[in-house]
């Protein structure tokens, strides 16, 4: 009976998972909303791709510009051979400094993306292509980039930014179903 | 709530979030670090923990985790001792008021990149401001202080 019932629990999760019943048209439709969250500078302007300089722009930073104080994140990509980004985004397991203009904070080291994770001014193809590709993504398989939403804290800090900030849009968790939509449905990207 | 500072533990009863500046300053007495701005625009609180810059004005004392060195330590890291000489040959201030902050950035940027460019130096030094525009005299005395650390 107990057996029963946890297969009739898990199924629909199983079923979901392995088989891609989603059409592309959903999966595409999921990806737009995808891409409205990646390209949205709470995102996008630490994904700098080869530039090691962080971004400045959104709505509460009025015209678009470059990381004020001659920031660099280096080949490090955390700033070692210049100033840290933790000099000012320390990692905070108290709070996140959500005082306008200050350097915001979360549980875990500030840095930027790495070089091939390349988001701030390219297309929506550009990122699809992108995401899909191990060699490109990490190495993660649609599951896996799941899992990487579901823990990494500077990625949560994007809808709850505070200091004035404009969050990105949706929430974690319509990002999370958008990802597991978009990859049942084989991780189309418009352009093929 | 404890910490260690330029070598001498402290037992301090404070708000969890009150920014570590406040607890130097304020609690504790020691006011080498200065207050600019408040939000780690100017770089005038400047400290470090554990060898580390931090901007110690927008970091909760409960965040703390690690011995803070503070510009009037007695107890300087070599690092930190060539950076302090560097700047008296140099004469570098003017006023005097951000250079505590400076001088730390200084040290903690030599401590990871002994032997910079002056490129590596200005974007080190950029988050430290300077009112009376001290920055080429700031610049000469990192650049003579890398020279000594590596030994040219």
């Amino acid at each position: 009976m107990m057996r029963a019932a946890a297969f009739l629990f898990l199924w629909p999760v199983v079923a979901y998972a392995q088989e891609p019943q989603v059409s592309a048209a959903d999966g595409l439709a999921a990806w737009d909303r995808i891409f409205e969250v990646v390209s949205h500078p709470r995102c996008a302007n630490c994904h700098t791709g080869p530039s090691d300089r962080p971004m400045w722009s959104g709505p509460s930073y009025g015209e678009t510009r470059v990381h004020g104080m001659n920031i660099r994140a280096g080949e490090s990509r955390i700033g070692a051979e210049f100033i840290p980004c933790r000099t000012c985004h320390v990692t905070s397991n108290t709070a996140q400094n959500d005082t306008p203009h200050a350097a915001p904070q979360v549980a875990d080291a500030w840095r930027l993306a790495p070089v091939e994770a390349h988001w701030f001014g390219q297309s929506s193809d550009d990122i699809c292509q992108q995401l899909r590709d191990p060699e490109r993504n990490g190495g993660r398989t649609v599951e896996e980039l799941v899992e990487h939403l579901g823990h990494d804290v500077i990625l949560h800090w994007a809808w709850a930014p505070g200091g004035g900030r404009a969050p990105a849009p949706y929430s974690l968790s319509i990002h999370i179903r958008d990802m597991q939509i978009w990859g049942n449905a084989g991780q189309p990207c418009a352009a093929g | 709530m404890k910490l260690t500072v330029n070598g001498t533990d402290h037992d301090v009863e404070v708000a969890a979030e009150m920014p570590l500046l406040w607890v130097l300053r304020d609690t504790l007495g020691i006011t080498g670090p200065k207050y600019g701005c408040g939000i780690a625009q100017c770089g005038a609180c400047t400290v470090h923990i554990d060898g580390i810059a931090v901007r110690s004005c927008q970091l909760a004392v409960a965040d703390v985790e690690g011995e803070i060195t503070t510009i009037e330590t007695p107890d300087a890291p070599e690092t930190l001792k060539i950076v302090q000489q560097a700047w008296i040959d140099h004469q570098v201030a003017q006023c005097g008021y951000c250079q505590g902050g400076q001088i730390m950035q200084a040290a903690s940027f030599l401590d990871l990149v002994p032997d910079p460019t002056d490129e590596d130096i200005d974007a080190a030094m950029s988050g430290n401001l300077c009112r009376c525009g001290t920055y080429p005299r700031i610049r000469a005395a990192v650049r003579s202080a890398a020279r000594r650390l590596s030994g040219a």
